[in-house]
C-alpha cells in the first residue's frame, strides 16, 4: 500500500489514515463477500470429510476468479452509464474516493 | 510515525472485529448445516462430528480464497483495472 503514503499535494493526517483505513475496509469487504458466496456455491453441506476434495478446491479457484471477472464488468458497465450521462446508480452510487 | 501508529491501531480494532466476525458466522454456518435433530439437548457425537469437519472445512477453503484472492488483486491491479472507489 505504498502508493497510499507516495508523492501528493500533502493531505492531513488525519485524511491519510481516512485514506488507508478506507481501502483496507474495501478489500476486506470485498473479501468476505467473496469468500461467502464462494463457500456456499462450492463447499456442499454434507461435510463427510474435513478436507477439502479436488472438485471443491478447483470450484473455489474459479469462483474467485469468476468473482473478480463480475467485479471488473459491472464496474466498465457503470462507469460507461455515467459517463453517458445515465445519472440513476452512476457516480452517486460509488461513493468515490 | 504517529500516522503510522495511528493506522496500526486502527487496523488491530479491525481486526478483533474482523476475528469475532469470522466466528460468528462459522457457528451460524454450521450449526444451520449439522445440527437438524430436537431430539435430544445435547449435541449428538455425528454433529459434533460434522461441526469439527464443517470448521476444518471452512479454514482451508478460506485459507485457498485468501491465496486466489491476492494473485488476483495483484494481477488486477497491474492491469490497472481499478474498481470504483480506487
Amino acid at each position: 500500500m505504498s502508493f497510499l503514503f507516495g508523492q501528493r499535494p500533502q493531505p492531513s493526517s488525519a485524511e491519510k489514515i481516512a485514506a488507508a483505513e478506507a481501502e483496507v475496509e474495501m478489500v476486506s469487504d470485498m473479501f468476505n463477500r467473496l469468500s461467502d458466496s464462494c463457500h456456499r456455491k462450492c463447499v456442499p453441506a454434507d461435510y463427510r470429510e474435513g478436507e477439502l476434495n479436488k472438485g471443491e478446491s478447483v470450484c473455489l479457484d474459479r469462483c474467485a476468479s469468476k468473482f473478480f471477472d463480475v467485479n471488473i464488468k459491472v464496474s466498465e458497465k457503470m462507469q460507461s452509464q455515467a459517463a453517458a450521462g445515465g445519472g440513476a446508480g452512476g457516480m452517486g452510487a460509488m461513493g468515490g474516493i | 510515525m504517529q500516522e503510522q501508529r495511528e493506522l496500526q491501531s486502527r487496523l488491530e480494532k479491525k481486526q478483533m472485529k474482523d476475528f469475532m466476525g469470522v466466528y460468528s458466522r462459522l457457528v451460524q454456518r454450521c450449526f444451520d448445516d449439522c445440527v437438524n435433530d430436537f431430539t435430544s439437548k445435547s449435541l449428538l457425537p455425528k454433529e459434533e462430528g460434522c461441526i469439527m469437519r464443517c470448521v476444518d472445512k471452512y479454514f482451508k477453503g478460506t485459507e485457498r480464497l485468501q491465496t486466489r484472492f491476492q494473485e488476483l488483486n495483484a494481477q488486477m491491479v497491474q492491469q490497472g483495472n481499478a474498481l470504483p472507489g480506487r
